[in-house]
C-alpha cells in the first residue's frame, strides 16, 4: 500500500513536470516557428511580405525534441555513472543539450533565411542574437523537466528502460503532443490575426502573415507571449494528462491485476471520446453553420 | 509517362507486380532467418513483421493535416504523419514494456504476450485520445471554429453534415468525430505493433544473449531491454515514415479516399520490417560456419 501511495506521489510530480515541459516546448517552438506554421514564415517573403520572424524549422518538433531530450538524458546518465549528484547531473545534461539546441537554432535560422535571399529577405543579426537565447531558455525548461520526469520514472517507479531511451521516447511524445495541440493556435490565431476570428484561414490568404506589432515590426518574442496564454497552456495540459494518466493507471492498478490497468485505460479512452463528442456538438450548436444547409437552399 | 500525361490519381494506383515482388522478398528474408535460426529467431522475426504491418496499417488511421491544418485550412492534427504516429506508438511501447517488466515469470508466455500487447495498445490509444480531444478543445474554445471534414458530406459515424460547417476558402478544420475515432484506432494499432516487436525481441535476447556473452540471465537483462527497446523505436520510425510516403502528406482518417492505399503500404512495411528484423535477430545468432 505504501508503495502505491509513494508511486501516486511520484506520478503527480511527473505529471506536473510534464505540464511545465509541454507549455515550455510549445512556446519555444512558436518563438522559433518550428511547428507546421513555419511554412507560412518561409512562404511570406516569396509572396513579397518581408518579415522579422525567427524560423528554425529544419526538423519537426518530435524528432528535434527526441534528440535533445535523449541527449540530455544520456549525458545526465553518464554524469550519474560518474557518481555526480542526480540533480546536478540532470541540470548539466539539460544545459549541454540546450547548447546543441542553440547551435541548431542558429544554423537553421541562418540557413533557412539565406535560402530566401533571392526574394530580398535579409538575415537580421539582432534577431539572431535576441531570439536564440529566448528559445534556448524555453528549451532548457522543457528538456530539464522531461529528463527529470524520465529519471523519476526510471528510478522511483522502476520502469525497465534506461534513461536515454526514456528521454528519446518522452521527447518524441512531448514534441508530438506539443505540435499537435499548439500549432493551430500559433498558425491561425497569431500569424493570421488579421483574418476573421472563428473561421479558418482562406487558402488565398496564404503567405500574408501579420508583420507589424503595436509599435514597429512584430518579432517572435511577441508570438511566444501571445501563444503562451492558450496554445502553450493547452499543450502543457495535453502532455501533462498523457504522462499523468499513463503512469497513474499503471502504478495503481498494474500491481493488483494487469488487466485492471488495461480496463481502466479503455475506460479513460471512452471518457475522452464522450468529452470530445460533447466539445464537437457544443461547437456546432454554439457557432452554427457558416452557410445555409443545402436542403434549405433547395 | 511524363508528369503531364500521368493520371491525377496515379498516386493511389496499386501495382500488382511490385506488390508480388515485395511479398517474395519478405518470404526470402523469412527463409534466410529459418535457415540461420529456425526456432526462437524465426518466431521473433514473424512477430516483428506482424508488428511492423500493424504500425503501417495503424498509421493510415491517424488524422494528420500538416501545415494546412495549422492555419485551419484543412482538417486533421497539425503535425506530420510519421511524427504523430511515432509519438503515440512509443507512448504505447512505454506502457507495454512496463507491463512486461511487472508480469510474473511463471505466467504462461502466450498470456504474457496478450497482456503486454494489450497494455501497449491501450497506452497508444490513450495518448491519441487525449491529443485529439485537446486539438478539438483548442479549435472550439480557443479559436471558435467547429470541426468539419472536407472529404465527406456526412460524418460516417454520427451522420452530422459537414459541408456547411466548413468556413469559406478552406477544406475544413478540426477533428470531426470519425477522425477522432480513427486517431484512437491508429494509436491503438501502433502501440500494439511497437510493443509486439519489443516483446518478441526481448524474449529472443533473453534466451540468446546469456550463452553468447557467457553471463547470467540477470546480468543480461539491462542489455536485452535496451537493445529490444531501441530496435522497437527504430522499427517504429521505419514503418511510420514508409507509410507517410504512401499517404503523401495529409489524411483525414479512415473515411479519406487515401485510406484505400493501405494494401501497398503493409506490403512495404512487411518487407522493411523483415529486413530490419532479420538484422535484429542475426546480431545475437552465432554464424553456423
Amino acid at each position: 500500500m505504501e508503495h502505491i501511495v509513494f508511486g501516486i506521489g511520484i506520478t503527480a510530480l511527473a505529471g506536473a513536470l510534464a505540464t511545465v515541459a509541454g507549455s515550455a516546448e510549445d512556446t519555444e517552438s512558436n518563438i522559433g516557428s518550428q511547428g507546421d506554421p513555419n511554412s507560412q514564415v518561409q512562404l511570406a517573403p516569396q509572396m513579397g511580405f518581408l518579415h522579422r520572424i525567427f524560423n528554425k524549422a529544419v526538423a519537426g518538433e518530435p524528432p528535434a525534441y527526441g534528440l535533445w531530450c535523449c541527449l540530455g538524458a544520456g549525458l545526465a546518465w553518464a554524469f550519474m555513472a560518474m557518481q555526480i549528484n542526480p540533480v546536478l547531473a540532470i541540470v548539466l545534461g539539460a544545459v549541454l543539450a540546450t547548447f546543441v539546441q542553440g547551435v541548431y537554432a542558429t544554423t537553421a535560422y541562418v540557413g533557412r533565411t539565406a535560402s530566401l535571399a533571392k526574394f530580398g529577405q535579409p538575415v537580421f543579426v539582432d534577431i539572431l542574437k535576441s531570439m536564440t537565447t529566448v528559445t534556448m531558455a524555453h528549451a532548457f525548461i522543457a528538456i530539464f523537466c522531461t529528463v527529470t520526469l524520465c529519471h523519476l520514472i526510471n528510478t522511483a517507479l522502476g520502469h525497465p528502460f534506461p534513461l536515454p531511451l526514456l528521454g528519446l521516447i518522452w521527447g518524441i511524445a512531448l514534441g508530438a503532443a506539443g505540435s499537435a495541440t499548439g500549432n493551430p493556435y500559433y498558425g491561425k490565431e497569431r500569424q493570421y490575426q488579421n483574418q476573421k476570428f472563428g473561421a479558418g484561414v482562406p487558402i488565398s490568404a496564404s503567405g500574408n502573415i501579420v508583420r507589424y506589432a503595436e509599435a514597429g515590426e512584430r518579432n517572435s518574442i511577441d508570438n511566444g507571449w501571445f501563444t503562451a496564454k492558450i496554445g502553450g497552456s493547452a499543450s502543457g495540459i495535453c502532455f501533462g494528462m498523457i504522462v499523468f494518466l499513463e503512469l497513474w493507471r499503471t502504478v495503481v492498478f498494474e500491481a493488483i491485476n494487469p488487466w485492471y490497468a488495461i480496463i481502466v485505460g479503455v475506460l479513460m479512452i471512452l471518457i475522452f471520446t464522450v468529452i470530445d463528442r460533447y466539445i464537437e456538438v457544443w461547437g456546432r450548436k454554439t457557432y452554427g453553420p457558416y452557410t445555409a444547409p443545402k436542403e434549405a437552399e433547395a | 509517362m511524363s508528369a503531364v500525361a500521368a493520371k491525377p490519381a496515379a498516386g493511389s494506383a496499386m501495382n500488382p507486380g511490385a506488390m508480388a515482388v515485395g511479398i517474395i522478398l519478405t518470404l526470402i528474408l523469412v527463409g534466410i532467418c529459418y535457415v540461420m535460426s529456425p526456432g526462437v529467431g524465426l518466431m521473433a522475426l514473424i512477430g516483428v513483421i506482424i508488428g511492423g504491418v500493424l504500425i503501417g496499417f495503424g498509421t493510415h488511421f491517424v488524422p494528420v493535416g500538416g501545415a494546412p491544418a495549422a492555419m485551419g485550412q484543412a482538417p486533421g492534427i497539425a503535425t506530420g504523419v510519421a511524427m504523430l504516429a511515432t509519438g503515440a506508438g512509443v507512448a504505447g511501447l512505454f506502457g507495454g514494456a512496463w507491463a512486461a517488466e511487472t508480469l510474473p515469470a511463471t505466467m504462461d508466455p502466450m498470456m504474457q504476450l496478450i497482456i503486454v500487447v494489450c497494455a501497449g495498445a491501450v497506452g497508444g490509444g490513450l495518448m491519441m485520445a487525449i491529443t485529439c480531444m485537446m486539438v478539438n478543445f483548442l479549435y472550439v474554445f480557443g479559436m471558435g471554429i467547429p470541426p468539419a471534414s472536407g472529404k465527406v458530406a456526412n460524418d460516417p459515424i454520427t451522420g452530422d453534415s459537414q459541408a456547411e460547417y466548413k468556413s469559406q476558402g478552406t477544406e475544413g478544420h478540426g477533428l470531426p468525430f470519425v477522425s477522432f475515432v480513427g486517431g484512437v484506432i491508429g494509436g491503438t494499432l501502433g502501440g500494439a505493433g511497437g510493443t509486439l516487436i519489443y516483446f518478441e525481441l526481448l524474449v529472443l535476447y533473453e534466451n540468446a544473449l546469456p550463452g553468447l556473452m557467457n553471463v547470467t540471465a540477470a546480468q543480461v537483462m539491462p542489455i536485452a531491454v535496451s537493445a529490444a527497446g531501441m530496435f522497437a523505436v527504430g522499427l517504429f520510425l521505419v514503418n511510420a515514415v514508409l507509410t507517410a510516403y504512401n499517404i503523401t502528406g495529409t489524411i483525414e482518417g479512415p473515411h479519406d479516399p487515401k485510406f484505400k492505399r493501405w494494401p501497398r503500404s503493409i506490403v512495404a512495411s512487411a518487407v522493411a520490417s523483415a529486413l530490419c528484423g532479420l538484422v535484429a535477430v542475426l546480431i545475437v545468432m552465432p554464424l553456423p560456419i
